[in-house]
């Protein structure tokens, strides 16, 4: 909300700067986001009159007028067409400055001469106003200094009014609350209106058939009023404040509404039909043109104000077309009223439509505000449009607010804010803010709360009040002080935590992606899930329409666009949710761990060129799992080869962890990766984060350590092709004794020599014993056994060293 | 030449030697002391002419330098010699280190931890939510009005269920205070959802860390106290903390808390917009409302809450210009979280 300083002096008298202004009222719960200076000294610019107009030879969208500045005439070429002969205007003439900085010189536009300027507001940094030059009233007497018109420049704050505050979305509003802050008097005007003989309730009748939607309705009547333009210092106050003046009748209704917060309507009482104002909800089908020019369909929950016939305007959002005071208005029917807050904002949002008033109404007016509003708008505009006003108000009321008592006790608001305040103290603060104590002993007292603050409802409304006005830099700050709540954990924070430690540990980098995507990134890895995806019915754009039911689609598009910049080599994980529609509709959440590497990460970097064979980032990959899950946890990673549609048909595996089923990892299907111009093998893995922070969670149970020389041994063999090194560490183990302590791969080959569908792997085997030394012999006879075995159970060829 | 100048003599030569770092330099140190023109047979040739008391001293020192030197030298030239001896000329330590590098949290789980970490200290603990949630928890149980502008179905991501992607982490608030009694003593980090359209400083995708402590006697002070705590924690000791009071539905009193501008220490520049002060969190008193719909005795406990965005004070602190970085995932951005 903007509040012009020297309209707020109407109502409270201070002696601060702006900027000490802005200080109180943001300290005291409505932030200033910012202080603008209005207008300028205006030097060299004077009213100006348009005496002739011609077209401009060779441009449509430009005329040459003839402008007298009260002692010359001057050629002007203007680009602006909303202006006639006698016409008034701000002129700026050669080698004046604009407050944009803008400087006039004599200029020739298209061939014609031009020797100064008639100015639009925003040329004068006076609004954002563009739409034609600034046109002033023709009384004003032709080379007046501009600055004399418009007045000094003005200081405007620009307010936060917190949502709850209806009440200080008005001049008086704001001046109540520095009133208050300086415990000084308000001022409020008191209308003075002298009517005519005529009575309002001859000319028109108010029939509310929503009483839960309109808990107070008011009419008045003007006659023979004169439309014209508002005087200057009205505008200029209108302006200030954001409101276009537009004749002297509405812009009444836009002050009053700015001064006190209660928006007002008028309407054109010769179009009123049937003098009769009906309040009532729409009827389905209904539809109304509104001021703003637009044919807008109604539907049944809107409330209307209509007359015999048609709605005459969308109750507390904006007047129709229909009844718009106009040129030929002579009689005005002013309607100050009250709506429910919920309908109108529901209102509002139906039809996109946001006012002024709506943004009033939608936050709560005073239904005992309505009287005042009504007879200080006629006093205006019976002041500024010479109306006659009609006796009386017919006021139809059927929704009056009841009195509300609320107690504050002084003990607990001490103890809550952690403050000294004392009693009297409290009582003061209170009373200022309008929030009448009517009543107090020793421990508390009793606050009557005024219409304008239905806000406050219970003890803790009166203790912000309190403690807003008394500072809440006045309260000192207090030391924290560290307490255990006994039974509180944090366990799969912590382990998640460590989990996220141990993977930058391993050299992988943490994504993390927004939890919508769109269908198509899903398709590209899957088509057949969609019947689990969780499809948002009001998404922001496609791009985020799905929630991700897999890590997956990110992590390729994340690899993808890292690549597209030309990051070959990176290792990513993230740690997420995928949310999963279950048949019944139930939505189920799961946090998952996503690993993707691309590039080649497991070689060192002067073997880096060489091409990736495909097993290699797999094993990087399955590497990168197992380490992770043995930094913490004992729980053994095992592989089954399984199909899955993200990845290579025969290159993935589902993952278990201490015999848990954990997730898949593979390698990404060559369509996908091809998609995002990848032309090495990527490894993708996806597990439930859980099962891997659980088993990372396992006590060390240690085993006993030998003290005994170790014996080693190798085996070398030609096996086919089929027999996977699983199955050869499973029957190393199976037929050796407990001394085999360790078995390590050290060589693979396939050569033609060893023919085809051969491969021939090489093992280093270690003989240790707990309780002796071991023989040759011993070794010897273990290494036979091994070897045995596996010729007997795989075929192979044992390749003598 | 007397007998204590030899000794230390020796031990000179002897140092000499352990320290020489090439074959030449032994050599040298050879000649010096044990060759045919060195100090050695120079020792020798003065025995006769030294003081006859000195004399037995002064062979024995002798033969110790002859001895030990020479055993030395001759352990320190193999050593020289050896493999690494003589490729010392080829090599080159300024080659590129061979170990894989650390990877990078990303900043919006630094923020988390590390604001779950200084709240640790406070004997905070982390409690954690659903990203889908209901209505009620969401709104009503935090005593939103019923036409509060946050209802709006345009800002809220419903969902067919009848649920909704929860719009603040407040919610894990409520789970908590409806499964546990008081004390209280929670940070709740997590995700959540509004229907803002993306641009340098909105993202329908966002987290938020709250806290709530809730216990018989908490006061604004208190509240004052811990987020002045953690605020000097998080942005450094010199960071000032300052409050204006606000409205929020889920507190009352309620303020809005600024940290100084840890860029110009408060001077003004463009991270703070030139006041000096940057908006972070949002608290205040827990609403007894609240209280009274998770089953609580507002008049036997108060509490504090407080919430606040992490992407903001993720750029903050890290001067990230555009929240959208945050999820572009680029490499090269990541990589500077160290
Ligand atoms: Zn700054």
């Amino acid at each position: 909300m903007k509040l012009p300083v020297s309209w707020l002096a109407d109502y409270v008298d201070f002696d601060l700067s702006p900027e000490e202004v802005a200080e109180k009222l943001t300290f005291s719960g409505t932030e200033v986001e910012s202080i603008d200076v209005i207008g300028g000294d205006y030097e060299g610019i004077v009213v100006g009159e348009i005496l002739r107009i011609d077209p401009h030879p060779s441009a449509d969208r430009l005329q040459l007028c003839l402008v007298s500045d009260g002692s010359r005439e001057l050629p002007v070429v203007c680009g602006a067409m909303n202006f006639e002969i006698g016409d008034k205007a701000p002129l700026a003439v050669v080698g004046v400055e604009l407050p944009g900085g803008m400087k006039i010189k004599k200029a020739r536009i298209r061939g014609e001469e031009s020797e100064g300027m008639l100015c639009a507001e925003d040329e004068l940094g006076l609004s954002d106003d563009h739409t034609g030059i600034m046109l002033l009233p023709r009384e004003i007497k032709t080379g007046t200094p501009f600055s004399e018109v418009i007045g000094p420049p003005e200081t405007v704050l620009n307010l936060e009014v917190t949502w709850n505050r209806s009440d200080c979305l008005s001049i008086i509003g704001m001046a109540r609350e520095l009133a208050a802050l300086l415990r000084t008097d308000l001022k409020i005007p008191t209308p003075e209106i002298s009517e005519s003989e005529a009575r309002t309730s001859d000319g028109i009748s108010v029939t509310i058939d929503a009483e839960d939607l309109c808990p107070r309705y008011a009419a008045r009547l003007l006659d023979n009023v004169q439309l014209a333009p508002s005087p200057m210092w009205m505008q200029r106050r209108l302006s200030l404040c954001g409101v276009r003046p537009i004749n002297n009748i509405v812009d009444v209704t836009n002050y009053v509404m700015l001064e006190c917060g209660h928006p007002l309507h008028a309407f054109d009482y010769a179009l009123v039909g049937d003098k009769k104002i009906i309040v009532r909800r729409a009827v389905d089908g209904e539809s109304i043109a509104t001021l703003d020019g637009q044919d807008r369909p109604i539907t049944g929950e809107t409330l209307l104000i209509a007359d015999a016939r048609h709605p005459v305007a969308i109750a507390g959002v904006m007047g129709g077309a229909g009844s718009e005071i106009g040129e030929n208005t002579a009689s005005v029917l002013l309607e100050s009223a009250a709506f429910d807050p919920a309908s109108i904002r529901r209102t509002s949002s139906q039809l996109g439509l946001s006012t002024e008033s709506s943004h009033r109404f939608e936050r709560g007016v005073d239904p005992e505000g309505v009287e005042w509003a009504s007879n200080r708008a006629a006093s205006l505009m019976a002041q500024l449009g010479g109306g006659d006003v009609a006796a009386g108000i017919v006021d139809v009321y059927p929704g009056c607010p009841g009195e509300r008592k609320v107690v504050v006790r002084f003990d607990s608001t001490r103890r809550l804010l952690g403050a000294d305040i004392s009693d009297d103290c409290m009582v003061d603060i209170l009373n200022s803010l309008c929030l009448t104590v009517t009543s107090r002993d020793e421990s508390s007292c009793t606050v009557l709360v005024p219409t304008f603050r239905r806000d406050i409802e219970i003890e803790a409304d009166l203790i912000e009040e309190i403690v807003r006005v008394y500072g809440v830099a006045q309260i000192n700050e207090s030391v924290p002080v560290s307490h255990v709540v006994p039974g509180a954990s944090d366990m799969p924070f912590q382990m998640a935590k460590a989990c996220r430690a141990d993977l930058v540990g391993l050299g992988l980098s943490e994504t993390m992606n927004y939890s919508f995507v769109s269908a198509q990134l899903l398709d590209s890895c899957c088509k057949y899930d969609a019947d689990s995806r969780v499809v948002l019915p009001n998404p922001v754009s496609a791009e985020h329409a799905v929630m991700r039911n897999s890590l997956v689609p990110q992590m390729v598009e994340t690899l993808g666009r890292n690549l597209s910049r030309q990051i070959q080599e990176t290792a990513f994980f993230e740690m997420g949710k995928v949310f999963l529609k279950k048949e019944s509709g139930e939505i189920h959440e799961e946090d998952r761990l996503c690993m993707g590497f691309m590039g080649p990460l497991g070689r060192t970097c002067l073997d880096k060129r060489r091409p990736i064979d495909k097993e290699e980032p797999f094993l990087w990959l399955k590497g990168a799992i197992e380490a992770l899950i043995l930094a913490k946890g004992q729980g053994q990673v095992e592989s089954v080869a399984v199909e899955h549609p993200y990845y290579e048909a025969g290159s993935s595996v589902s993952v278990s962890i201490g015999g848990c089923k954990a997730g898949f990892m593979g390698l990404l299907r060559e369509d996908i990766r091809r998609k995002w111009r990848m032309q090495t093998p990527v490894a993708i893995g996806e597990l439930a984060l859980d099962t891997v922070v659980l088993a990372r969670n396992a006590v060390p149970e240690l085993t006993q350590i030998s003290m005994y020389p170790s014996i080693s041994r190798d085996v070398a063999m030609v096996v086919p092709e089929s027999a996977t090194h699983e199955d050869i560490t499973r029957i190393m183990r199976d037929s050796a004794p407990a001394e085999l302590t360790a078995i390590e791969l050290f060589d693979i080959f396939r050569t033609e020599g060893l023919g085809q569908g051969k491969k021939s792997l090489a093992y280093s085997l270690e003989f240790r014993s707990l309780d002796r030394n071991l023989t040759d012999e011993d070794a010897n006879k273990y290494h036979e056994t091994i070897k045995a075995a596996l010729k007997k159970e795989l075929g192979a060829e044992i390749r003598d060293s | 030449m007397n007998a204590e100048e030899l000794a230390g003599t020796i031990q000179e030569a002897l140092e000499e030697g352990r320290t020489a770092a090439a074959p030449e330099a032994l050599e040298a140190i050879r000649v010096k002391y044990l060759g045919r023109k060195g100090l050695l047979p120079r020792v020798m040739k003065g025995l006769k002419d030294a003081d006859p008391s000195e004399r037995a001293q002064l062979g024995k020192l002798a033969n110790q330098l002859k001895q030990e030197l020479g055993k030395l030298l001759g352990a320190r030239k193999q050593e020289l010699s050896g493999a690494s001896g003589a490729d010392a000329a080829n090599f080159d330590y300024t080659l590129p280190g061979q170990w894989r590098q650390l990877g990078t949290r990303h900043p919006i789980s630094r923020v988390i931890e590390d604001t779950a970490e200084i709240f640790a200290r406070l004997g905070f603990t982390v409690a954690e939510g659903p990203d889908v949630e209901t209505g009620y928890r969401n709104f009503e149980a935090l005593n939103t009005p019923p036409h509060h502008p946050s209802l709006d179905a345009q800002d809220t991501f419903w969902l067919e269920s009848g649920e909704l992607l929860r719009t603040q982490t407040s919610p894990v608030q409520i789970r908590v205070m409806e499964t546990q009694p008081p004390p209280v003593r929670v940070i709740t980090p997590g995700r959540c959802y509004r229907r803002d359209t993306t641009d340098a400083t909105h993202s329908a995708n966002f987290h938020q860390i709250e806290g709530l402590y809730v216990d018989k006697c908490v006061s604004l002070a208190d509240l004052k106290g811990t987020m002045a705590y953690f605020a000097r924690e998080l942005m450094g000791p010199s960071v000032g903390v300052r409050f204006r009071p606000h409205f929020f539905p889920f507190t009352e009193p309620s303020v809005e808390c600024d940290f100084s501008c840890h860029v110009c220490g408060g001077k003004g520049c463009s991270v703070c917009k030139h006041s000096g002060w940057i908006e972070i969190a949002g608290a205040g008193m827990v609403d007894p409302r609240v209280f009274k719909r998770v089953g609580y005795d507002p008049a036997g406990v108060t509490g504090y809450a407080f919430g606040m965005g992490v992407e903001r004070i993720a750029m903050v602190k890290y001067g990230i210009k555009d929240i959208r970085m945050l999820y572009d995932n680029d490499v090269r951005f990541l990589k500077q979280f160290k």
